[in-house]
């Protein structure tokens, strides 16, 4: 089984080499046959990496240890789960996970891109292609996953244990999966490149590719992000760390894009932008999987690097942004340019936000960069870290964050700032009065902290207000109102539901940063504590055996207002022997939206141990929030304008969706 | 074989997978068409926008007028376009890229496959027939039975030898602690603790195994490992003498086949030979040479590397846990002992780096490096 | 204005702002990047007072001294030299003696160093890259080769 998945792995980058080639010099000469061999093989492509997975997987699940990577990365003891899980949790497996995403959105392509004209699905097939080829060649050179060890030892050497945890076995996938969708973007926009020339079809077909990916970028990094909350042990939620910026980036570009193509796909206008736009998010994207698996720069969880690879990749990297690039330069102005707009304008609003995201992007860029480029010019190792972001980033965000609702309200070519502004005022006066609300009522809030709450307040109501506007509520009769919320687009619910998001998350993160509490103290069993008014008692410590873990159980009791306990959170520090590793693992009681976050320090001998207990006011808005803005983009994905007019289903597809006329 | 069978297979599919589409006849149609779909369609969308109230109607006229403008263009556009369909099949690339196919994968898996290595799934290893086994899947199979059954004293008694003898001494340390809970305290139980503790230690008796080794005597006072090693552990506190005495006895005890006649015998006339120099030059020896060189007599060479073994199991466990200032000061003597100094050295750097040179284990740590002739830099 | 000028000064607004992003940035990486050392390091090094930098190196085996409440004072050394580090917060998980360890803040008047964040790498072999780098170009630290 094992060598039968290493044989298809070895298949599939023939076939993915057939791939890059044949499709290309099909769409070259107009040969409808050699363009035609693009989709089967890309299929078939993609079964081969699928089989090449599920038999690495098998040799988790089992415990194959005459396998390298299951020797280093699995244990016989531990949890079935995290043997399956463990299989993308290390480097060679991940990557594998990373082709098999890149397969099969291209086997997605080819499925379903009948309907796009041929030489340019030939084409976004062959650039997929050339892509899975270089991670193929990666894989199989740097890091095979299939490397044999014989005579096979009879244990392993265990999972990292901090990636024993069910978060992070779903987060890689979700952010491969946003990382690869922006994949066939890249594809798209070289294809243009290739053929020098947009096809009308093009910005339908990048519009839903780019959202998906997107909407599962956001997944992947919300999802790191609350593991990191509650895994590392100490408390944050963002940490401006190398790895967390390389997934912040092109989900940055990625959100530019998905506003840009908007553009493109309304009005035939900023093509040229949306075609570099689409480049520099993949590129981004392949920057990401450089940085977090060469090792090149110091991460607070980074893991498992091998400079060797770090140059592999970065050959992949100069090759694909520097040929993409080159040829973007070479082909652009070819390319012809779309409709004129007005600066105050729906485009002139997404422009705007263009602007602000890519400029934001640069800056996350140069700060992660900038150490690298230091040292390998001077010679001197320097950190770039939150007090840079916070300088750099911040100002870019809020005026960004502040013009979020005028946005959607604008009239396409030519709007009107002031109308919108006037729809906008009771929006703006309950923001206001949240700031004042904030500031006079919330013991301890400072200036930033109420303008920080006005300021989502500002965002969730705005999002509400356009919704609100488009039905005509108060101006047409409430059941032709309802009528007409239930008649809107779906993308109008979607971006509304996204722009409330992102006020939600905004909210959370003002919340902990103004009023978290935090307490480090050093508690006997049967203490009790407050926090916030909040009552704790500390119920002493239970050793337990893990099956594969030895932990220490910290036991707390809420205490409600009688005394009485109301509510049991566990916190233990665990210890690994295998791997001789100690991980902390929070016990964290969630209270409506806010949460009691307890780690355990270092024990006594008495029976007593430090205690570090913090009450962080709001925290689950920071990924509830993503969540919502998931849903919007799920939503607008499910907009049927979004779905490529197919000119065979066409007829079928119009009469499903027919609307109520009135 | 079946292998070959899956692998074969899978070629024949992805060859087919590439000639194909290649047999068959495509027909390419006119990329106008595709666009003038998608205005339609936009079309068709104003149209409901407008009819449900979105935008106003003149709104409306303005977004037709300007979708009709590119309707134009596009018809324009496509008279341009030349046809450059052409008729020649290059059908060299079509071969080309089929024969590609089997060809690159099989001379690619010939280069790095490993098509003799079957798959070894660990509960298939585990219930195969114990002749067929290694050491080491016994040794696993006995280990999943007491994990799952940790009671159970006699396992731990079977297996607490065997890994002693293949240098897995710290786990020996926990079977025989378990045996002995378990079952009790016998003799041999404790003389072998004693010796998997000396083994873990890296060859040196320490208070521990001379804790068990005594517990050993006091249940059969003749017992020839058990006074062996505190035999030994007179010689590597320096005490040659008591040492060389306390051999002697024990091999005038023994019968004449025992096992630990020739590595007593060995051991008094190393003791001797350190003995008699030692005496000229006032103090200079090593008590430590003494050490491993009686370690190394005991038995045939592979205790050396048993002993090897045993200090580069200890180095890792320092790199895992360096707050063990006994661990150092005996990895330290290891290795200068082995004649490894450099790695003795750097064993006392990060042995400094741990525990703190000024500390008062730093200062026993100067002490012993001093007296190893290794350089102690300020 | 005509279309020209009007299209002129979107482009001129453009232009001054990422002009000022440029020089906000480049203004933030002057002033809030930060140098990475280790103790032995410091003495050729010039630093203004109040500069940051990261600290690196090894935690001295006990010379970890827990104060009121969150404070805590640690050496960091190279095994050349030691500097003493004041620190108030919470320590990572895998904060332990005689392991690598990187501190970022600036020296105090006192000439301790006072740190204003911890970081300790999530990893078996808890040994942050600059760390590892520079004790093993001093012979102190060898990567386990497995």
């Amino acid at each position: 089984m094992v060598e039968t998945g290493h044989f298809a792995l070895i298949l599939a980058l023939v076939l993915s080499l057939v791939q890059s080639l044949v499709p290309l010099y099909g769409a070259h000469k107009g040969d409808a046959r050699l363009m035609a061999v693009g989709g089967p093989v890309t299929v078939t492509g993609f079964a081969m990496i699928a089989l090449s997975f599920a038999a690495l997987t098998v040799a988790y699940v089992q415990s194959d240890f005459s396998v390298t990577n299951v020797w280093e990365n699995s244990h016989s003891l531990q949890p079935l789960i995290y043997k399956f899980t463990g299989t993308w949790g290390n480097h060679e497996g991940s990557m594998l996970l990373w082709v098999l995403i890149l397969s099969f959105f291209g086997a997605l392509v080819a499925a379903f891109g009948g309907n796009l004209p041929a030489t340019l699905r030939a084409n976004v097939l062959a650039v997929q292609g050339w892509i899975g080829t270089a991670f193929l060649l990666f894989i199989l050179i740097t890091s095979n996953p299939f490397a044999r060890l014989v005579p096979a030892p009879i244990e392993g050497k265990d999972l990292n244990p901090i990636l024993q945890d069910i978060g992070l076995a779903v987060h890689p996938p979700l952010l491969y999966l946003g990382y690869v969708g922006f994949s066939v973007c890249f594809s798209f926009a070289v294809a243009a490149l290739i053929e020098g020339r947009i096809d009308a079809a093009w910005a339908r077909w990048v519009r839903p590719w780019t959202l998906a990916a997107w909407v599962f970028l956001t997944g992947g990094i919300a999802m790191g992000s609350y593991w990191a909350y509650y895994e590392l042990g100490w408390g944050g939620f963002w940490f401006w760390d190398p790895v967390e910026n390389a997934s912040f980036m092109p989900w940055l570009s990625g959100t530019a894009l998905l506003h840009s193509a908007i553009v493109m796909e309304k009005r035939s206008a900023l093509k040229i932008w949306t075609l570099l736009l689409a480049i520099l998010t993949f590129s981004l994207s392949l920057l990401g999987t450089f940085l977090v698996r060469s090792g090149v720069l110091t991460s607070v969880h980074s893991f498992a690097s091998d400079p060797s690879r770090g140059v592999f990749i970065l050959c992949i990297l100069t090759l694909f942004i520097g040929g993409s690039l080159a040829l973007f330069a070479l082909r652009a102005s070819s390319l012809t340019a779309g409709g004129i707009f007005h600066p105050i304008s729906r485009e002139g609003a997404l422009v705007l936000n263009n602007l602000f995201l890519t400029t934001a992007t640069a800056t996350v860029l140069i700060g992660t960069l900038y150490p690298l480029i230091v040292e390998a010019m001077f010679g001197d190792k320097i950190s770039v870290g939150e007090p840079f972001f916070n300088l750099t980033f911040g100002p870019l965000m809020i005026p960004l964050l502040v013009v979020v609702p005028f946005g959607p309200l604008l009239a396409w070519k030519r709007g009107d700032v002031f109308a919108v502004a006037q729809r906008l005022m009771f929006a703006f006066g309950a923001a206001l009065l949240a700031v004042l609300v904030t500031y006079l009522f919330i013991d301890g809030a400072s200036v930033f902290a109420a303008l920080g709450a006005g300021l989502a307040a500002w965002l969730v109501l705005g999002a509400l207000t356009d919704l609100a506007l488009k039905a005509g509520i108060g101006n047409v009769a409430p059941d032709v109102a309802l009528r007409r919320f239930l008649g809107l687009p779906r993308s109008v619910f979607g971006t509304a539901i996204a722009h409330l998001g992102l006020g939600l998350t905004l909210l959370g993160i003002v919340g902990v940063l103004s009023f978290e509490k935090e307490a480090i103290l050093v508690m006997k069993p049967g203490q009790v504590m407050e926090i916030s008014g909040h009552s704790l008692r500390f119920d002493g410590l239970t050793p337990v055996r893990g099956p594969n873990f030895t932990e220490e159980q910290g036991n707390f009791s809420l205490l409600d207002a009688g005394g009485q306990p109301s509510a049991v959170i566990m916190s233990s520090k665990r210890f690994y022997p295998v791997r001789q590793m100690p991980t902390t693992e929070a016990g964290i009681k969630t209270m409506w939206l806010s949460q009691l976050y307890i780690s355990l320090g270092d024990e006594a001998g008495d029976g007593s141990v430090v205690v570090r207990v913090w009450w962080k006011p709001l925290v689950t808005l920071i990924w509830g929030g993503s969540l919502v803005m998931m849903l919007g983009g799920f939503v607008s994905l499910l907009d049927r304008r979004l779905r490529v007019g197919a000119p065979a289903r066409r007829k079928s597809a119009q009469a499903k969706t027919s609307p109520v006329t009135p | 074989m079946l292998f070959w069978v899956i692998a074969a297979v899978l070629t024949l599919g992805a060859s087919l997978a590439v000639l194909l589409p290649l047999t068959r006849r495509a027909e390419g149609e006119a990329d106008a068409s595709h666009d003038l779909e998608v205005y339609r369609d936009q079309l068709g969308e104003v149209d409901r926008d407008a009819a449900r109230g979105l935008i106003a109607p003149s709104d409306a006229e303005l977004a037709r007028a300007e979708i009709a403008r590119r309707i134009i263009k596009l018809d324009a556009e496509s008279a341009r376009q030349s046809k450059k369909t052409s008729q020649l099949a290059p059908r060299q690339v079509g071969v080309l890229a089929v024969l590609a196919v089997p060809l690159l994968s099989w001379g690619i898996y010939a280069a790095i496959g490993s098509p003799s290595v079957p798959s070894q799934p660990l509960s298939a290893r585990l219930s195969q027939k114990p002749a067929d086994s290694s050491v080491d899947e016994l040794i696993a199979r006995a280990e999943a039975h007491l994990v799952a059954n940790p009671s159970d004293g006699r396992g731990w008694d079977v297996l607490a030898p065997v890994y002693l003898r293949i240098g897995r001494a710290n786990d020996a340390v926990t079977a025989y602690r378990n045996a002995i809970r378990i079952l009790g305290s016998t003799t041999a139980r404790q003389a072998g603790l004693g010796e998997a503790i000396a083994g873990s230690a890296g060859g040196i008796v320490t208070s521990d195994a001379r804790v068990a080794f005594e517990a050993a005597l006091k249940l059969e006072p003749a017992d020839p490992k058990a006074r062996y090693f505190l035999a030994l552990a007179f010689a590597q506190e320096g005490k040659i003498a008591d040492a060389a005495t306390a051999w002697r006895l024990l091999a005038e005890s023994l019968p004449v086949d025992s096992p630990w006649r020739a590595a007593t015998d060995q051991a008094i006339a190393q003791a001797e030979a350190r003995a008699a120099p030692s005496k000229e030059t006032a103090g200079a020896p090593a008590p430590s040479q003494d050490d491993i060189d009686a370690a190394a007599s005991m038995s045939s060479g592979d205790r050396t590397a048993m002993i090897e073994g045993m200090v580069a199991t200890l180095d890792e466990k320092l790199r895992q846990n360096p707050r063990d200032p006994e661990g150092w000061l005996r990895l330290v003597r290891s290795y200068q002992v082995l004649g490894k100094t450099d790695l003795a050295q750097a064993a006392l750097g990060r042995a400094y780096a741990a525990l703190g040179r000024d500390s008062e284990d730093g200062r026993k740590l100067t002490e012993l490096a001093g007296s190893l002739g290794l350089k102690v830099t300020e | 204005m005509t279309r020209k000028q009007k299209r002129l000064s979107v482009i001129a607004g453009a232009l001054a702002f990422l002009g000022a992003a440029t020089a906000l940035t480049f203004y933030a990486l002057g002033q809030k990047a930060s140098y990475f050392y280790m103790p032995a390091d410091l003495q050729t090094a010039t630093l203004q007072p109040g500069q940051r930098i990261r600290l690196g190196g090894l935690v001295e085996g006990g010379s970890i001294v827990r104060g009121q409440g969150t404070q805590v004072e640690f050496s960091v050394t190279d095994s050349e030299k030691t500097v003493k580090v004041r620190y108030t917060g919470i320590l990572p998980d895998l904060f332990r003696e005689g392991q690598g360890v990187i501190t970022e803040g600036s020296f105090g008047p006192d000439n301790e160093f006072i740190a204003d964040s911890v970081l300790a790498k999530h990893d078996e072999n808890y040994m942050p890259k600059e760390v590892a780098d520079s004790l093993k170009a001093k012979g102190v630290w060898q990567e386990t080769t497995q």
